[in-house]
């Protein structure tokens, strides 16, 4: 494109590799330096202290007047830890939240999309209204289904009153089950617009030439959406389902207001219960061994995604 | 695809019923904000306001706090914003232009990093920040939140590099200008979407931040907007009309970023569906 170009047969091909390779020396450099300060951060704030955590999981750590003292007790957290139920109740519902909310949202978030696929009003406003949710502050969002699912004058019991469900009110975040359930609601509620401004997204990348020609196959309604759109879609469902539930895995803000962890513990995810320990029982030790065995579980399942979808994260990287 | 009208009308019935259910929370937080305190308990409630009064607004904002915890999360917010765009671009550019080593290992590391639930660091962090005597401070969220909103921010603006034609950034270092005159002369400029979607998201997660928030910041006038509704109680009964006025007006601000940056949103959450 420019004279400089090494094919230019005014200077000598040595001359020019050397030239280049100090050029790359000096990008190189310029390239750490750039890159330094971002990456010095997220080493500094999220990876120095996941590991600082590891460690901490490994000692019994009594908070002193300005610091803290700690004492190795190697696997005794974890002892305690996986010896008790409230653990593994808090496990279990962190496991069923995640995956029940998370069907729930992309079957629901499909079904959306697919019906409202190609609607040529409103387009706007309705990309404003499904934002929302996502971008709405958790707490708020608790606060207000709080009000509605309220016991003594919410206005869900009132409709469900209408509508002949149920004879008089009912205390729905103080029973097991609809408290389990009304918080999987809400979560519903919350995420369900974003994954489908997502899939509209991927839908709309799929060639109309592929419906024609499975159309012109004799593959219409089901089968095109079986063998065309499903296949096509699969790499935004992936992503957005591995998203959301690592997010529900770290549910917190919303069992912390809606139900503060009740019934009893039944809605006590493994955050809240995290939580808890270090800052209600003051044992950051146990504290950090329920944090540790978050992350290993985030790390599990981030990584087996990760080998299954490498071209998405490598793309780009070819050159 | 070829759609008949009947599939059209009921796309068109299905997308304002969706619709429809979104809003109705918000409706009814919105209308019994602005409900005298004695009907609040009522029951059968009343769908539609009867008396406006906009005393649970003065309550929030001239009684309580709700003011100062808005400041604060201003202050953590734009801040957070305006450090995370400043190195997520120089790293960006880094990434998708310059030949520095480990790039793929870098990328996944990011994309793992940003994935991470907030209670795997608030342990170490919190000794840490005690320690220094800055939990109730500004940094003690500032930092936090910048490191974590840094890799999904490098990615976007990486994403927005990588679309830039390579040959401009060779034709400017033939030119003789630098790399760091190339990067900021002619790459920023040509890169303000991506600063919008990616500051846009950092923002929102700022504003919306609740773990951290909460076991950081937990003195009443460190609080941000989400500990302040979260932690708010009356004496005998949760005064929902005060929390819902300063709810309203704590989302006053996300709804207005929503509307004016759709675009960038959606071109956010579609390049990789990262964050919910």
């Amino acid at each position: 494109m420019n004279q400089a170009t090494p094919n230019s047969p005014i200077v000598p091909p040595q001359a020019v590799n050397q030239k280049r390779r100090s050029i790359l020396a000096t990008d190189r450099r310029a390239g750490y330096g750039l890159a330094a300060p971002g990456i010095i951060v997220i080493a500094l704030v999220t990876i120095f202290p996941i590991l600082y955590s590891v460690w901490m999981s490994f000692n019994n750590i009594n908070l002193t007047e300005n610091g803290f003292q700690m004492t190795l007790n190697n696997f005794h957290n974890y002892s305690i830890i996986f010896h008790s139920s409230v653990f593994w109740n808090s496990a279990w519902f962190t496991f069923y939240y995640s995956v029940v909310t998370v069907a729930a949202e992309l079957l629901l978030g499909l079904a959306i999309a697919i019906a409202i696929q190609g609607v040529k009003y409103l387009k706007n406003i309705s990309v404003v209204i499904m934002l929302i949710p996502w971008a709405l502050i958790t707490t708020v969002s608790a606060e207000m289904w709080s009000y509605i699912y309220n016991g003594v004058y919410g206005v869900l019991n009132y409709l469900l009153q209408l509508a002949h469900i149920i004879h008089s009110p009912i205390a729905i975040l103080s029973s097991t089950g609809p408290a389990v359930i009304a918080m999987m609601v809400a979560d519903i509620w919350k995420t369900t617009p974003f994954v489908v401004i997502i899939l509209v997204a991927g839908l709309q990348m799929i060639p109309n030439e592929l419906y024609e020609a499975a159309y012109i196959d004799g593959a219409g309604g089901w089968k095109a959406f079986w063998h065309v759109t499903l296949p096509l879609l699969r790499g935004s469902l992936a992503l957005a389902g591995l998203f959301r539930i690592l997010q529900a895995f770290g549910v917190f803000d919303l069992p912390f207001v809606l139900t503060n962890g009740g019934p009893g513990n039944s809605t006590q995810s493994l955050a809240i219960l995290g939580y808890r320990v270090m800052f209600n029982n003051t044992d950051f030790g146990a504290g950090s061994g329920i944090a540790v065995v978050s992350v290993v579980i985030v790390l599990i399942v981030s990584l087996i995604f990760l080998s299954a979808f490498r071209s998405i994260v490598t793309d780009g990287e070819g050159e | 695809m070829v759609q008949s009208r009947a599939r059209k009308v009921f796309g068109l019935v299905v997308l304002i019923f969706f619709l429809v259910i979104i809003l109705l929370p918000f409706y009814w937080m919105v209308v019994t904000s602005f409900k005298p305190d004695l009907s609040l308990g009522a029951y059968p409630p009343s769908l539609f306001p009867h008396h406006f009064t906009l005393q649970h607004y003065h309550d929030a904002f001239v009684n309580d706090n709700f003011g100062i915890y808005i400041r604060n999360s201003v202050v953590v917010a734009c801040t957070t914003t305006v450090i995370v765009l400043a190195f997520a671009s120089m790293a960006g550019f880094a990434i998708a232009r310059l030949p520095i080593r480990g790039k793929v290992t870098m990328l996944i590391s990011l994309l793992i990093i940003s994935m991470f639930p907030a209670i795997s660091v608030v342990s170490p962090l919190y000794m840490l920040l005690r320690q220094v005597g800055w939990l109730n401070s500004y940094q003690a969220l500032i930092i936090p939140y910048t490191a974590f909103n840094l890799p999904f921010a490098i990615w976007i603006m990486r994403n927005y590099f990588l679309q830039i034609p390579k040959a401009l950034y060779e034709a400017a270092k033939i030119d003789g200008a630098s790399v760091f005159q190339t990067y900021a002369r002619i790459f920023v400029p040509l890169t303000t979407p991506g600063m919008f979607t990616a500051a846009v998201f950092t923002f929102v997660a700022a504003w919306t931040e609740f773990f951290m928030a909460l076991t950081f910041n937990s003195s009443d006038s460190m609080r941000t907007i989400p500990v302040g509704i979260a932690l708010f109680s009356g004496q005998f009964s949760v005064p929902y009309g005060t929390i819902f006025a300063g709810s309203v007006v704590a989302i006053l601000p996300i709804v207005i970023l929503t509307i004016v940056f759709r675009k960038w949103i959606v071109s956010g959450l579609t390049q990789g569906a990262v964050k919910g």
